[in-house]
């Protein structure tokens, strides 16, 4: 039980990563390699702030700014420099590699002692519950484990309506249009080398706020912890739009989330069953090719039988 | 309203590939008029127009539009004052939002967009109303996605996008060259209403000698880069498509004689 529910936590704060994916790849149809750098990048500054007795609130707050300054730059340079976007997007994530061991100052820094929303949620299981375990359903569940999941659901839901509400103003609705047709936006005004710097800010935002919140719950930043991030990303965006589709915009949001959970418990249960955990990034390509061939394929199969 | 005065234009210059796509065009636009520019494929027609669009930055020449020096304002910065509608039916719509979505975005053209909601109810019922006047139907389907919609109700919306808010220019880019007769008919229908209706500067780039009878009240063709007539007032009425087709047979005669050949007859009977 503990498993489902670790596996159900880190799938909600992972989700904020497949929301900055889908925003990238989704609405701006750029793969953004700079994903793998800016959720280190977000764990590290949470992690260093929190460990110099920042309030955690403020120190993810800055790890969001520091997430949008990233996937900035990786706008700048396509936008400004005409670079590649996949490029691009190496040349910042390469970067950062380097710009995290100098914020963390080492390659992991432990959050055994500052206070972090594990720490919360600790308090709050005894404020609440009054013993360290809860009976839920005849299972025997750790209060803070329990209350760690609600908050990570309580961040999850207010970032999806926060975006939900963004993309029906009119600035959100130009962003998506810039994504969709940039030649009929140019031509109704809208700067379109603008919106993709503020769209991959926005997207990158996102990401380096799970990563503070992934560095929260598991204790620790390390240098290494983003690497292969944006295929899980990727695969959560996928497997959640084949599931629940991406016909309107609150669809594709609710499947990115779906999906990021989803498939953290399908891995939770390949570990459970004795999946050798270095094969585990093999196996995640594996099932994003799966993920994205299978429609395909059903579906021309689909033709031949009519 | 616009004045181009001797634009030039080469593209891909120095290699193989060559191309002078504008030869020093001039041309006069006063408030109200709808002129239309005829030529063959490579006059230089659709490249006049990305020119006054903005699309490109020239060689050389000026553009005024609406008392304002536009030359080197950037394409989204021109859209303030132009309106739209392209050859392909699926580069002025966003396939994947709604009708209403784009019409909104239209509402918006050419001003600072924030964080107000894109489809306040008194914008969805200005979109109904409006929509209805196509007479099309589609006032019923607002929330459907434009994907789903035929190529000539797509012309029909982005013609109705570009007019929204009253442009200081109207740019037609053969905007029914890729329509079956009956929807390209319907377009140029709704496109006759519209402008009539606010009276609005149009330019209209076609290759249909027909089309360039029918409508406008002055005609430029264009030839290799350069304008070769211009037709105003009573003389463009007059001419019927019979008459143009003449013109550009005019043309291609010329083009036969090799130039040192004509050099040398000029010399000898001239």
């Amino acid at each position: 039980m503990t498993l489902f529910l670790g596996a159900l936590t880190i799938g909600l704060i992972l989700s904020l990563l497949a929301l900055g994916i889908y925003i990238s790849y989704r609405v701006f149809d750029v793969a953004d390699i700079t994903v793998d750098g800016s959720i280190t990048f977000g764990a590290a500054i949470c992690a260093v702030l929190i460990v110099k007795g920042t309030h955690p609130m403020l120190a993810t707050l800055a790890a969001f700014g520091g997430g949008l300054a990233a996937g900035a730059v990786t706008g700048i340079l396509q936008a400004k420099f005409k670079l590649n976007p996949l490029l691009s997007g190496i040349l910042v994530m390469t970067s950062l590699y380097s710009v995290n061991l100098h914020v963390m100052g080492k390659s992991n820094v432990p959050l055994l002692t500052g206070r972090t929303f594990s720490t919360w949620a600790e308090q709050l299981g005894r404020a609440w519950f009054g013993k360290p375990e809860v009976n839920l359903l005849g299972w025997l569940i750790s209060a803070r484990d329990l209350v760690t999941l609600l908050l990570a659901l309580g961040m999850v839901v207010t970032v999806c309506l926060a975006l939900y509400w963004f993309f029906r103003t009119e600035l959100g609705t130009a962003m998506r249009a810039s994504g969709d047709n940039p030649q009929m936006i140019r031509a109704l005004g809208v700067n379109v080398e603008r919106y993709r710097i503020l769209g991959l800010a926005l997207s990158n935002g996102l990401v380096a706020l799970s990563g503070a919140l992934l560095a929260q719950y598991q204790g620790f930043a390390d240098a290494q912890m983003g690497i292969g991030m944006v295929v899980w990303g990727l695969a959560s965006v996928i497997i959640g739009e084949s599931l629940i589709g991406s016909r309107s915009l609150g669809l594709a949001i609710y499947g990115a989330i779906a999906g990021s959970v989803l498939f953290r418990l399908l891995v939770a249960i390949a570990l459970r069953w004795g999946l050798n955990p270095n094969d585990l990034k093999l196996v995640t390509a594996l099932f994003v090719f799966a993920a994205l061939v299978l429609p395909q394929w059903l579906q021309r199969r689909g033709k031949r039988e009519t | 309203m616009l004045t181009v005065s001797n634009l030039r234009k080469t593209f891909n210059v120095g290699t193989v590939n060559e191309v002078r796509a504008l030869r020093g065009v001039s041309l006069e636009l006063p408030e109200g008029a709808f002129l239309v520019i005829l030529g063959g494929n490579g006059s230089g027609k659709s490249t006049l127009l990305n020119a006054v669009a903005g699309s490109f930055r020239l060689d050389a020449g000026e553009i005024h539009l609406a008392g304002q020096k536009v030359t080197r304002w950037p394409e989204h910065r021109r859209a303030r004052l132009i309106g739209r509608v392209f050859q392909n039916p699926f580069t002025g719509t966003a396939p994947t939002m709604s009708i209403a979505e784009n019409l909104a975005l239209a509402a918006r053209r050419g001003q600072r967009r924030k964080l107000g909601w894109a489809l306040p109810r008194n914008l969805m019922d200005e979109l109904r109303d409006r929509v209805s006047q196509l007479k099309m139907g589609l006032e019923d389907r607002l929330d459907n996605a434009i994907g789903t919609l035929s190529g000539g109700q797509r012309q029909a919306l982005t013609l109705l996008m570009a007019t929204w808010l009253k442009p200081a220019l109207l740019l037609l880019d053969e905007h029914t060259a890729a329509l079956d007769p009956k929807s390209a008919d319907l377009v140029l229908r709704v496109t006759e209403e519209i402008i009539t209706r606010h009276r609005l500067t149009t330019l209209m780039v076609t290759h249909s000698m027909q089309q360039a009878a029918n409508l406008g009240d002055r005609i430029v063709i264009m030839h290799k880069g350069a304008v070769a007539y211009r037709f105003t007032g009573a003389d463009k009425q007059r001419l019927g498509a019979n008459d143009l087709l003449a013109r550009f047979e005019d043309l291609r005669r010329r083009e036969m004689l090799d130039e040192t050949a004509a050099a040398l007859l000029r010399e000898t009977y001239l």
